[in-house]
C-alpha cells in the first residue's frame, strides 16, 4: 500500500508550476532539498531563507559556531521542529507540504509520518529508553511501528549490535553502558529502522575524549558499508575533513561557505569561515 | 447468638466490606486515572477539555455529596444504582480525577528527549504512550498513587452513608453498644493501619520495583 501512495505521491510530477525553482539548486535530482527554508521563533530569525541540497549518499557536515542553526537544520528535517517557509523534500517527496486539490498545504501528521520513515536521528545525549536493554531499545520500534515479528525483531536488533561492536551487551539497561556504548546502541536503534538519511546532532559532544574514537568508526564503517545519506553537525574538524563529500559553514542561519573538506578547510574563501578555522583550530 | 459473637461478625464484616469496597475504588481510580490523564495529554482540543471537566467535577466537589447524588438523584433519571455500584464506581471516579491529574505530571515530567527520539523513530503517539513515556511515567508516579490510594482506604467510611455498613460503622454500632469506646475505636484505627500497611504499601513496593527496570545500576542478570 505504501508503495502505490509514494507513487501517487510523487510530487516532481505534481509540482505546481506556481513554486519558484531556485536557481541556487542543482538540477540533478537531490535526496534532501531545503527550498527556502526559513524558521524563526517569534521575531528571532533562526534560519534565513535555507537552500540546500544533498545527494543521494551524500556526506555533508555542518560546521559552525553555536546558535548558528546546525541542530535546527536538523531538527526541521526530522520534523521536529515546524518550519516558517520554503518546503523540505525528502526522496522526491515534500515531507513538510502535501498536495491537495492542486495546491501545497501543510503535511499533516500522517503525511510526515510516512515521509520521515526515510529519516534516522542520533542525538548528542543519546535518548535511549532507560526502561530498555540495549536490545530491546533496537526491537521496539521495528516491532511497534514496522509490524516485525518479535524474531525478525531480535535477529535484525543483535546484529546490528554486533556491527556496533557491542554483541556481548544485548542486556545491558543503557545505565550500565558507558557513553560511548550508549551512543553505539543509539546508532543501532536508529539503523533497524532501515533509514536512507541519517541525521547526527553532535554524537561526540557529550562524551570523554577517549570515547569519541570509537563512536566515529562506527559512523565510518556506516559511510562505507551501507547506503546511507548522512548529515551531521559536528565539531570534529578531523573527522569532517576525513570523512565527508561536502562541508557547509553556518554563520548567522546562512550558509556562508560550502564545498570538499579539501577547499573548505584548505583555502577558505569567507572571512567569517577563517575566523571560525583558526579558532577552533587555537582551541585545539 | 450472644453479643460478643454477634460484634464480633459485625466487625469482621464491617472490615471485609471496606476491603472489598477498597480494592474495587482503587482498581476504578487507577483504570480510569490512566485513561483520563492520558486523554488530558492529548493532542485534540476536545479530548483535552473533556478530561479537564471529569478532573474538575471530580477533584473539585465533595465525595460525599457525588455518592448522594449517583445514590439518591441518578434515580429520578430512570438510573438506579445499587449502593456497592455506587460505593465502588463513586469513590474510584473521585479519586482518579486526582489520580488524572497525577498521570498527566508524570508523563510531562519524562525527559524531552524520549519523546524526541520516539518521533524520530517514527512511533505513533498511541505506540509512543503505551511503550516508552508511560512506563517511565508510571515509576514516577507510583509515590503519589501510593498516597492517593492510602487516602481512598479511609474514604471508604463515607459509604456507610449509602447504607452501607462497613468497618466505621460498625465499630461505632458496636462501641455504642458496649460502652467500650476506647477499644472498638482503637480495634477500627489500627486495622484501617493495617490494610494500609500491608495492601497498599506492598502493591505500590511491588509496582515501583516491577517499573524501576533500568533506572537503578544493578548487575546484570
Ligand atoms: N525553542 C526555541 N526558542 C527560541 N529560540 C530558540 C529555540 N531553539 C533554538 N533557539 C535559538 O535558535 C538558534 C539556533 O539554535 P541551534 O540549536 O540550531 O544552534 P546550533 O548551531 O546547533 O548551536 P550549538 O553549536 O550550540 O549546538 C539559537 O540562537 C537558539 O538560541
Ligand atoms: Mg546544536
Amino acid at each position: 500500500m505504501s508503495d502505490s501512495i509514494s507513487r501517487i505521491g510523487n510530487v516532481m510530477a505534481l509540482k505546481p508550476s506556481n513554486l519558484p525553482v531556485n536557481p541556487e539548486l542543482s538540477p540533478a535530482k537531490p535526496f534532501v532539498r531545503f527550498e527556502n527554508v526559513s524558521k524563526r521563533y517569534g521575531t528571532y530569525t533562526v534560519l534565513d531563507n535555507l537552500n540546500l541540497d544533498i545527494a543521494r549518499n551524500e556526506k555533508v557536515s555542518i560546521i559552525g559556531p553555536s546558535g548558528s542553526g546546525k541542530t535546527t537544520v536538523l531538527r526541521m528535517l526530522m520534523t521536529l521542529e515546524r518550519i516558517n517557509d520554503g518546503i523540505i523534500w525528502v526522496d522526491d517527496e515534500p515531507l513538510t507540504h502535501m498536495q491537495k486539490n492542486g495546491k501545497m498545504v501543510p503535511a499533516t501528521n500522517a503525511h510526515m509520518r510516512r515521509v520521515r520513515g526515510k529519516i534516522g536521528m542520533v542525538f548528542q545525549h543519546f535518548n535511549l529508553f532507560p526502561h530498555m536493554t540495549a536490545l530491546q531499545n533496537c526491537m521496539e520500534a521495528p516491532i511497534s511501528v514496522l509490524g516485525l515479528s518479535k524474531q525478525e525483531a531480535e535477529a535484525r536488533a543483535a546484529e546490528l549490535l554486533d556491527m556496533v561492536g557491542l554483541g556481548d551487551k544485548k542486556k545491558h539497561y543503557p545505565i550500565q553502558l558507558s557513553g560511548g556504548q550508549k551512543q553505539r546502541v543509539a546508532i543501532a536503534r536508529a539503523l533497524a529502522m532501515r533509514p536512507k538519511v541519517m541525521l547526527f546532532d553532535e554524537v561526540t559532544s557529550a562524551l570523554d575524549p577517549e570515547l569519541v574514537g570509537e563512536v566515529l568508526n562506527v559512523i565510518r564503517k556506516l559511510g562505507a558499508e551501507h547506503d546511507l545519506t548522512m548529515l551531521m553537525v559536528t565539531h570534529q574538524m578531523g573527522f569532517a575533513k576525513e570523512f565527508s563529500d561536502r562541508v557547509c559553514f553556518f554563520y548567522g542561519g546562512k550558509i556562508t561557505e560550502q564545498g570538499p573538506p579539501d577547499q573548505l578547510f584548505g583555502n577558505p574563501q569567507n572571512e567569517r569561515t577563517r575566523q571560525f578555522l583558526s579558532a577552533v583550530l587555537e582551541a585545539g | 447468638m450472644n453479643s460478643s459473637t454477634f460484634i464480633a461478625t459485625a466487625l469482621a464484616d464491617g472490615l471485609l466490606t471496606t476491603l472489598v469496597i477498597t480494592l474495587g475504588a482503587s482498581a476504578v481510580a487507577i483504570i480510569l486515572g490512566i485513561t483520563i490523564g492520558y486523554i488530558r495529554v492529548s493532542s485534540f482540543w476536545a479530548f483535552r477539555c473533556l478530561a479537564i471537566i471529569y478532573i474538575e467535577f471530580f477533584r473539585g466537589t465533595s465525595l460525599l455529596v457525588q455518592l448522594y447524588l449517583w445514590f439518591f438523584v441518578l434515580p429520578f433519571f430512570g438510573v438506579t444504582l445499587s449502593p456497592w455500584t455506587v460505593g465502588i464506581l463513586g469513590i474510584g471516579m473521585n479519586v482518579s480525577g486526582y489520580g488524572a491529574e497525577v498521570v498527566r505530571a508524570a508523563i510531562q515530567s519524562v525527559d524531552r528527549g524520549q519523546y524526541e527520539a520516539s518521533v524520530a523513530l517514527n512511533f505513533s503517539r498511541f505506540a509512543m504512550m503505551r511503550r516508552i513515556l508511560l512506563p517511565q511515567a508510571i515509576r514516577a508516579m507510583l509515590p503519589a498513587w501510593g498516597n492517593l490510594l492510602v487516602d481512598l482506604l479511609k474514604a471508604t467510611s463515607l459509604v456507610f452513608f449509602i447504607t452501607i455498613p462497613e468497618l466505621t460503622s460498625a465499630s461505632k454500632q458496636a462501641a455504642d453498644t458496649t460502652g467500650n469506646y476506647l477499644l472498638f475505636f482503637a480495634v477500627a484505627l489500627f486495622s484501617y493501619y493495617l490494610i494500609a500497611r500491608l495492601l497498599v504499601t506492598p502493591f505500590v513496593r511491588l509496582s515501583e520495583r516491577r517499573f524501576s527496570r533500568g533506572f537503578v545500576r544493578e548487575a546484570v542478570a
